[in-house]
């Protein structure tokens, strides 16, 4: 649940989230209408829109993917009513293709595309540096370094959208987005605009090449006042100090270059950018004045840096500008970086750098690894445990072709059933390719519901036409998972929580003419694992898709109806004298909630057990049983 | 307030915290900084949280930051940690590299398995003891485990850990007690927690009571 700051009508200061700072901005410049495909860093914007909406009668929604998300947000932009989609940075490549056209067309009331990045990735498969969509689709860049700064930033977002008419991009990262930090409220409106009235203007709207050309020559030309526009922004671009060493950063790394540059005790004139792109060249060039050299502080790649190199190239000047030839390419910044790259400009040395990290005599490398694992209780673990058995009794050498979801982390050991996995959606349409190209391995595309409902679709529609043996394996957990148990078009309930219209994945696979359609109870391991052997073999034979859906809700959203419910959970407990310290269930199964005793013999703690039952079904010797009956209803919850 | 628009150049003399706070995610890591950061923000202390979510997050090793005071970034720098207030004794050990000069560590004796096969625990007293041997007496392990369970089970370690903390006298300046009782009155399941962050206190008063770093 967000903040209850989020609505506070009146003024004070407030710890939020980035997240929250953004949905409060929304609010404050009363938004009518907000989507978004939930993504890490992402999420907590729309969803804390989404618990606000209802209260103050705006539209908050879960789209199916970020594609939709925009498209929907820019048609309530065209017709009057303020709108924000939010992605996170690898969504926007998911929308681009709507991206690349909304600046031909331009806006009407204030839209405002978030994008939060993940340098470092933290939660990601890549880094991209999202600001090159700014460049690349001709939408300005606003970037917040923090809560404060990202809800006042969000707010001015939606005046500056709605006066140049142009859609603008606001780019967090993880350390802006999941960052809280004090806001400052101001009230909030008594109105929200929500419904609007489209004026048709085909020249504008209807990109067909004739339009689209004369679209395109207008889009060059307003950039230019844009930029122009973007030298006025203050406070949040500024300069500060003074000296013949300039440093500029944008976003959270001026925070960083800012208390390094203090720490160190360096009197620099510093250039704090909150909008990258376009480089505001009038405010850069008064910057510029009666500098030497200057160092741009920046994550990721050297957007701001080449701008200006550009600039003091046209202009003529003698100014050196360094950046990433200091910073470095890779990873997030960090205070210690930021130190680092600015002593090694100055041409002094590291030895300066206030902070040392402790030698703690090699104890952290004799430590074991805890990567991320799955939960106690979850759906996909058991799924795993059952596809393992089934493509071992198939007797078939599998390619695991995966996707993204809490499910990625069967990668790890001792699974290790996702042998690739590029972006949403991927498992199907890659697998499409294994199968076709791979005669002795059988492919097994695995995707979670969501993931599915996001960019599955059209990749079964190709699968079947195209008729390629592979079984998609649907992990159908009824929720958006990792990101926060958001649901989907397949959970039943809408962002808001009320009952929705439920799309059920064996439905449409069948109605795209798959012909073998098998649903399974994943905790149920045995008829499980013949379901799957049984879709496995179907592929192998008739050289056809099949699709194998697991249902079973996320342990943890199941175990919070349970709560909620006050249906009682049950418990399992080890008799110690039938184990025989096999290690099947904390091995092979590796349920978080068995303990290893020192004698080898399994242990459940009671305070992480979930009660899912299936390490009693896991235990070749029936040395696992239920010592805590059930409530009434315990089962329903698992739906 | 000195936030990134505040337009104002912030001098850094005050006086700053950095709290590193680690453990295994779902140990109630968040809860434990939001509750640190309302409360110093409540009385006009600049407070900052970063945190880590998503993937990263599901019974991970997990590290959020907290700074309290007259701060900009948002990440403690390595070797920049006033206080490692840990709940889980692997992800402790593994970031004592992160501690300032005179930084004191404050954490659980619980050791949590990760879910990994064939995994080897590391041997909880000698752990403690290779611990020591890199901070010496600037070690605090509190037996969180017992006085959690006593509070009402393993759940309420963070709020052991958030008495403990508030009674070592590091907070000083910056966060006050009265304070953050209350706000851990206002907590789900208070009582169970009023219980936890007082067992916590009466512990630390007892044995760790230091100045300031």
């Amino acid at each position: 649940m967000p903040s209850k700051w989020l609505l506070f009508p009146g003024r004070a200061t407030a710890l939020l989230l980035g997240n929250e700072a953004i949905a409060r901005g929304a609010l404050e410049a009363g938004i009518g209408f907000a989507s978004a495909y939930p993504g890490t860093p992402s999420t907590e914007i729309v969803e804390s829109l989404a618990w606000a909406a209802q209260k103050l009668g705006i539209h908050v929604e879960w789209s199916s993917n970020e594609k939709v998300a925009l498209e929907a947000a820019w048609a309530a932009s065209v017709s009057g009513v303020r709108a924000l989609a939010a992605m996170k940075h690898v969504g926007l490549n998911v929308a681009a293709d709507a991206f690349m056209s909304i600046g031909y067309t331009g806006v009407r009331a204030g839209l405002v595309i978030v994008s939060a990045g993940d340098p470092g990735m933290w939660s990601s498969q890549n880094e991209q540096d999202n600001r090159y969509y700014g460049l690349l689709g001709y939408i300005p860049v606003f970037e917040p370094s923090d809560p404060g700064e990202a809800k006042e930033l969000t707010v001015k977002a939606f005046e500056f959208s709605e006066e140049h008419e142009h859609a603008v991009l606001m780019i967090t990262t993880t350390r802006v987005s999941h960052v809280r930090g004090p806001v400052e409220l101001k009230d909030l409106p008594k109105n929200f605009k929500t419904k609007g009235w489209f004026d048709k203007d085909p020249s504008r709207f209807t990109l067909v090449p004739q339009n689209a050309r004369a679209r395109r020559e207008h889009l060059v030309s307003k950039w230019e006042a844009i930029r122009d526009a973007l030298s006025n922004l203050q406070p949040f671009n500024r300069i500060e100090g003074d000296g013949r060493i300039l440093i500029v950063a944008d976003g959270v790394s001026y925070l960083y270059a800012s208390e390094a540059a203090e720490r160190l005790g360096i009197d620099a004139r510093m250039l704090k950018l909150a909008t990258p792109v376009p480089l505001p060249k009038k405010l850069v060039l008064k910057a510029l004045e009666d500098v030497d050299k200057v160092l741009v502080v920046e994550e990721l790649e050297p957007i701001v840096e080449n701008q200006i190199k550009a600039l003091v190239a046209e202009e003529g000047l003698d100014i050196e500008v360094h950046g990433k030839d200091y910073t470095g390419l890779t990873g997030e910044m960090t205070l210690e970086r930021a130190a680092r790259s600015i002593l090694e400009f100055l041409g002094r040395g590291a030895v300066d750098i206030p902070w040392k990290p402790v030698d703690d005599g090699g104890l952290a490398g004799k430590l074991p690894p805890r990567p991320p694992a799955m939960c106690p209780g979850c759906p996909h673990r058991a799924t795993y445990y059952a596809l393992r058995r089934a493509v071992n009794a198939a007797r078939v050498k599998p390619v695991y072709s995966g996707d993204i979801g809490c499910y990625s982390l069967g990668v790890l050991p001792p699974f290790r059933e996702q042998d690739m996995l590029i972006e949403m959606g991927g498992s199907v349409g890659a697998g499409h390719g294994f199968a076709k190209v791979l005669d002795k391995q059988i492919v097994i595309s695995i995707i979670g519901d969501s993931t599915f409902f996001h960019a599955g679709l059209p990749a079964l529609a190709n699968a079947v036409y195209n008729r390629s043996p592979q079984l998609v394996l649907v992990l159908d957990n009824r929720v958006t998972a990792m990101t926060g148990e958001q649901p989907n078009p397949g959970t039943g309930i809408n962002a808001y929580g009320e009952p929705a219209p439920m799309l059920k994945v064996e439905d449409i696979a069948r109605a795209m003419g798959v012909e073998k359609v098998v649903v399974f109870d994943p905790f149920k391991i045995k008829e499980a694992t013949k379901a799957l052997k049984e879709a496995i073999e179907y592929v192998r034979d008739k050289r056809a898709p099949a699709v194998a859906v697991a249902r079973r809700a996320c342990a943890l959203e199941a175990t919070r109806r349970a709560r909620r419910a006050g249906i009682k959970q049950p418990l399992y407990q080890v008799i110690d004298d039938k184990c025989t310290a096999c290690g099947v269930c904390y091995n092979a199964f590796t349920c978080p909630a068995i303990e290893v005793k020192e004698n080898g013999k399994a242990w459940i703690n009671p305070d992480l057990c979930t009660g899912c039952s299936v390490c009693a079904e896991v235990c070749p010797f029936n040395a696992i049983v239920k010592v805590v009956e059930e409530g009434e209803g315990w089962d329903d919850v698992w739906f | 307030m000195t936030y990134g628009s505040s337009g104002g150049k912030l001098a850094l003399t005050g006086r700053s915290l950095n709290i590193l706070i680690t453990g295994v995610g779902g140990q109630g890591l968040i809860t434990l900084a939001t509750l640190l950061a309302e409360t110093a923000i409540y009385r006009g202390v600049k407070a900052l949280i970063a945190e880590t979510h998503g993937l990263s997050q599901r019974g991970g090793s997990v590290e959020v930051h907290v700074r309290l005071g007259e701060v900009k970034a948002p990440l403690i720098p390595q070797g920049g940690v006033d206080v490692l207030l840990g709940l889980e004794l692997i992800e402790t050990a593994r970031r004592l590299k992160t501690l300032s000069e005179d930084g004191v560590v404050l954490t659980t004796d619980i050791m949590l398995r990760p879910g990994l096969p064939g995994v080897k625990l590391p041997d909880k007293t000698s752990l403690i003891e290779s611990m020591k041997n890199v901070v010496g007496d600037r070690l605090i392990v509190v037996p969180a485990s017992k006085l959690a369970r006593e509070a009402g089970g393993l759940l309420y370690a963070n709020t052991v850990m958030l008495g403990a903390l508030a009674a070592s006298g590091l907070l000083d300046g910056l966060v006050d007690v009265e304070d953050l009782k209350a706000a851990v009155a206002r907590m789900k399941r208070a009582e169970e927690n009023m219980k936890a962050f007082q067992l916590g206190f009466d512990y630390c008063a007892a044995t760790c009571r230091r100045g300031n770093p």
